[in-house]
């Protein structure tokens, strides 16, 4: 998990070599200065789209039925309604304060013209009649949820969503608890204590629901816990299977019978303890605190694991398995099918938890069933999601830790110059450790075959330092500051061909890209930004189409459904938060001349922007 | 809540708290530092102040009194041994990356996952007596108790540092004190 820098907030230094010739400071510049479209690769208007998503959505394509859409995580809608031609015409028609002013990622489901919305912590629950005028609620619900939570939350207090199945809404709670809330009636039907928050074990993850069964994944990666996966039963809450993330095959629900890395460094024995000093794997971190997808075909759930921790490597020296890495299991029973560690014995925080998108699709001339990935340490995979065979991995922003990933071993090749082991101060490293990407998750459309990617352009410095475990405080060990990358500007709404692993466009953002995607089959993707801006491109071509400044940052990802009249919805939450907006949504340091607070930050200038909130804005047309 | 007892048990040792603080440096583990002193209070100087009074309170908050407080009913402040004490501030910022405060607080205290301790706007108060409340008995939205944990001259050498952080200021926050309203908007 990435948390806040711990030693951050010392401005914006263009020190590393990549960064020398940015112009620095985009992001004290207006936000009217972003949104410059830069056509780079294939013209998206010529490509052929054979690519389809793997598991299409079910049910009504007016609802919003599960955290990504569908279980590919393809956040593609079939609703059309809203088009280029018309969008601009699009207005708010009605917005909800949740009363909670924190990181608001995730998004809301809609289910039979009603609107569930989980909150950050305290992760109060509303369901929204979307039938009657006004959208009244018809219930909130208040879970018990201890407070200590809020204080062993790395990176904010964000909640990244519920699921729901058979009448039954189904979220985690920040303090490690997994509760299933009657949709009808707002009463708790069941809750199940799944993490120990007085290590610093929270929970933020939307789970989902499979075949009856919620798969659930912990935070905590810079607690020193060590990382799961768990599934339960969903009409019940009992624990059907726990598998770790870190440790002896045993407790990995590793079966030699069945489990088929691809790569010769995932092949092995017990594996996730070996490739750690004694008894470190302990606090080997590991977490799963991002999306899950899911193949019926297959009968594979697919996930990622976080950074090991601590980060200072000099602690842990070997591979590390199996943090920083994509796990494929079977549904039923959770045994570990294929791995594939993308980042080994990670040195930068680039977990390697968000989220696989299921496709299928053409490379290299051959149809493939595949994933594809963006991951933190900046490099696109298009992985076969039967055998785990990473068909082509290619930067999408700028890497110079690695230069290339090796596709017959599968591992990055390190440039020496980045590596962080020696506790020396090491120097301009990108991406940071905030990722090329994080968890705001990506959309796929199978109408052009495109990727539609928030992407961060940050680097940092690094330095780590020794560090103890006491149990529920950080287990961190480096300082690591972090400032724009090359070009001054903060990050990029990006299109990809991941058949090709080319970009096909982008458009360049003053501030990190925090928000998911929405793509319609009306040909309109949506995201929204750090400084509040809730906007429209043109699917095709990336042309700009539409914006509305929202009451705060956007770290939401926005949603589209048919409401009881007929009309096409899109919402989204504005409430800035998570890891990078934790400088405005926390009681932590800015940097403006009126506010109190004092020091710089990673992004001076976005607190003119905006500010705390948590709100849920809905959009229509007439 | 801080055993009562424990607390009243100590208050002599905090007041009469030397200067004897072990030098710092890597903790590779934390064990429970030596108890405190239980010292019978009544000989005590100053013990007169909170003899008997079951509603014993180590920091002042006057506006709160009720209109016609007596007078003499005064709180015992807690005195910092070590205020404006250079050596204690520098052990104080060792011990701060120490026991991995700086992790959740931020390098100078400039917040990340736990709030700033350098901008003056303090959550549950300013004062060397709160900031010691604060670590001594940790607060419910996760910071955790280093009273027992760690030996109570290292916990004012910590407050001697976080105090010397924000330039002596006390000003308004948004993220106001309270249980169930603290960093959380509800």
């Amino acid at each position: 998990m990435t948390r806040a820098r711990p030693a951050v907030l010392v401005g914006i230094l263009l020190a590393c070599a990549a960064c020398a010739d940015a112009g620095g400071g985009a992001a004290a510049k207006a936000p009217e200065s972003g949104g410059v479209k830069s056509a780079t690769g294939a013209a998206a208007s010529a490509l052929a789209s054979n690519a389809r998503i793997a598991v299409p959505r079910p049910g009504p394509p007016g609802d919003w039925p599960m955290p990504g859409g569908d279980y590919s995580n393809s956040r593609y809608s079939e609703l059309e309604d809203v088009t280029p031609a018309n969008v601009k015409s699009l207005h708010v028609a009605w917005a909800l304060s949740t009363g909670v002013l924190r990181g608001h990622e995730g998004q809301p489901l809609v289910i039979d013209h009603t609107m569930y919305i989980v909150t950050p912590y305290p992760n109060v629950a509303y369901a929204v009649d979307l039938k009657t005028e006004g959208q009244p609620l018809k219930w909130r619900f208040r879970p018990e949820n201890a407070q200590a939570a809020a204080g062993r939350a790395c990176c904010d207090v964000v909640n990244r969503g519920a699921s729901y199945f058979e009448g039954l809404v189904i979220y985690n709670l920040l303090d490690g608890h997994t509760v299933a809330v009657d949709a009808a009636t707002g009463v708790e039907r069941w809750r199940t204590r799944m993490g120990d928050v007085s290590l610093g074990e929270t929970i933020t993850m939307a789970p989902i629901v499979v075949k009856g069964k919620v798969i659930v994944g912990s935070s905590g990666g810079e607690f020193g816990v060590r990382g799961w996966l768990g599934a339960l039963d969903a009409r019940t809450g009992k624990l059907l299977w726990r598998a770790y993330n870190v440790g002896p095959d045993k407790d990995m629900l590793i079966d030699p019978s069945d489990f088929k890395p691809f790569y010769a460094h995932d092949q092995g024995t017990n594996l996730g303890q070996t490739s750690w000093p004694g008894e470190s794997w302990k606090q080997g971190g590991g977490v799963s605190w991002g999306w899950v997808s899911y193949d019926p075909a297959l009968n594979l759930v697919y996930y990622g694991t976080s950074n090991p921790g601590p980060w200072n490597v000099r602690m842990r020296p070997g591979d590390n398995k199996w943090t920083c890495a994509i796990l494929a299991r079977d549904a039923d029973t959770g045994k570990l099918r294929w791995v594939v560690q993308v980042t080994p014995h990670d040195m930068w925080d680039y977990d390697a938890v968000n989220e696989n998108i299921l496709v299928d699709l053409t490379v290299k001339g051959a149809p493939r069933k595949a994933l594809v990935h963006f991951d933190r340490n900046g490099y696109a995979y298009t992985i076969d999601r039967v055998t785990g065979e990473i068909i082509l991995a290619e930067p999408f922003v700028h890497v110079n830790w690695s230069t290339g990933i090796d596709l017959k071993t599968g591992r990055p090749i390190l440039n020496p110059e980045k590596t962080t082991q020696d506790e020396r101060l090491v120097k301009g490293i990108c991406p940071s450790l905030e990722g090329g990407k994080n968890q705001q998750p990506a959309a796929f459309s199978p109408q052009t075959g495109l990727f539609y990617v928030p992407t961060v352009n940050l680097c940092m410095d690094f330095k780590a330092r020794p560090v103890s475990y006491i149990p529920g405080t950080p287990y961190i060990g480096a300082d690591a500051p972090e400032m724009l990358g090359a070009g001054g500007f903060g990050g990029e709404f990006i299109a990809w061909d991941a058949s090709t692993g080319t970009k096909a466009w982008g458009i360049k953002e003053p501030f990190p890209v925090w928000s998911g995607v929405l793509v319609t089959k009306g040909g309109v993707a949506f995201y929204g930004t750090l400084d509040g801006w809730f906007k429209a491109v043109d699917a095709k071509t990336g042309t700009p189409l539409w914006k509305f400044k929202v009451g705060s940052g956007v770290v939401g990802n926005p949603i589209t459904y048919r409401g009881p009249d007929g009309k096409q919805y899109v919402a989204i939450y504005a409430g800035i938060g998570g890891d990078m907006g934790l400088l405005i949504a926390g009681d932590v340091a800015a940097n403006l001349p009126y506010d109190v607070r004092e020091r710089g930050t990673t992004l001076p200038g976005l607190a003119k922007w905006t500010s705390w909130g948590g709100e849920l804005f809905v959009f229509a047309i007439d | 809540m801080p055993d009562l007892r424990t607390l009243r048990a100590l208050v002599p040792h905090l007041l009469l708290a030397t200067m004897t603080a072990g030098a710092t440096g890597v903790f590779l583990r934390v064990g429970l530092a030596p108890a405190a002193n239980v010292v019978e209070r009544t000989s005590q100087s100053g013990a007169g102040a909170f003899a008997g009074a079951d509603s014993l309170r180590f920091v002042s908050h006057p506006e709160t009194y009720p209109v016609g407080w007596p007078a003499h009913d005064r709180p015992l402040a807690l005195v910092n041994p070590y205020e404006r004490n250079a050596q204690a501030l520098a052990t104080g910022a060792k011990l701060f990356v120490s026991y991995n405060c700086v992790d959740c607080h931020g390098a100078d205290g400039n917040g990340a996952i736990g709030p700033s301790l350098a901008d003056g706007r303090w959550h549950f108060g300013g004062s060397a007596g709160e900031v010691f409340e604060s670590i001594y008995q940790g607060r419910p939205d996760g910071m955790p108790a280093w009273g027992g944990r760690i030996a109570n001259d290292q916990v004012w050498m910590l407050v001697t540092y976080v105090r010397s952080l924000n330039g002596g200021r006390n000003v308004s926050t948004e993220n106001f004190t309270g249980r169930a309203v603290e960093r959380s908007g509800h």
